[in-house]
């Protein structure tokens, strides 16, 4: 798989093998998951301070919804430009704009937050060496952490001012 | 974001309420073992307009230490950046400042 950017502002991803197009397919479903853990996660509170109870229910009601929104346009954002991913022989192709690379930050990011957090995956293990065979749901995790992360790194290369 | 409601305060509640707004609030951010580097690096960057550097070094606070205190001022724009980062999915909270 190769990463690149062209003169007209587009970045793309070639000779992507078909199980890593399966995986990639999965970002905007991976960070979309209806766990009060994840909910927790993705909406932390503002404050640590047990008097500051107002400031966290105004925040609830009003950041809270807006934060939502912008993530599920992350997400949907990064889902039309996978339907756009194209079939070869033995690989798949995609391009998107350039302006959509934050987009795809935030729900890589959310992919990897919402994986990390169900799988209860500690800091050691997320630092470790991958299992050599995909064998369980937990084994197929860590592999679409170690893609969406590799992804970013490029795509925050790609930012960099 | 202003916390204030319709009802008519107190004046010592306001007085109160005046007081905290005025102290120097702190925004920091918290590890977590998911965002990477170069990406808290680029956040910093982009939300508080921090050169490299400095970013970096904030960055390998939270690394490290565990938290770094990456901004202080009045309690309004203090909210706006913890609202900025959380919006990126780091860990971020207001604090009272020392």
């Amino acid at each position: 798989m190769e990463f690149y950017e062209t003169t007209e502002g587009r970045l793309g991803l070639r000779d992507i093998p078909p199980v890593l197009a399966d995986l990639l397919r999965q970002i905007p479903h991976s960070g979309d998951r209806d766990s009060d853990e994840v909910e927790e996660r993705f909406f932390p509170h503002p404050s640590h301070d047990p008097e500051e109870e107002g400031l966290r229910d105004d925040w609830r009601a009003h950041v809270e919804p807006e934060l939502h929104d912008a993530f599920q346009s992350a997400r949907s954002v990064v889902e039309a430009d996978l339907r756009g991913m194209k079939d070869g022989d033995d690989a798949f192709a995609l391009e998107f704009s350039k302006g959509h690379a934050e987009a795809w930050l935030s729900a890589l990011n959310q992919a990897r937050l919402a994986l990390v957090t169900e799988h209860r995956f500690t800091e050691k293990q997320l630092s470790g060496a991958r299992p050599s065979q995909i064998r369980n749901e937990r084994d197929l995790a860590l592999l679409q952490l170690t893609l969406y992360e590799y992804i970013q790194h490029w795509l925050v290369e790609v930012l960099e001012p | 974001m202003k916390v204030v409601g319709d009802v008519q305060e107190a004046p010592a509640k306001k007085a109160r309420a005046k007081l905290a707004a005025e102290l120097p609030w702190s925004v920091v951010v918290h590890n977590d073992p998911v965002n990477l580097m170069s990406y808290v690096t680029l956040i910093f960057r982009k939300v508080f307009g921090f050169p490299r550097e400095k970013a970096e070094r904030h960055m390998l606070e939270v690394h490290q230490k565990g938290r770094s205190i990456v901004w202080s001022g009045g309690r309004e724009q203090a909210e706006f950046y913890v609202q900025q980062l959380h919006s990126h999915l780091l860990l971020a909270t207001i604090e009272r400042g020392d």
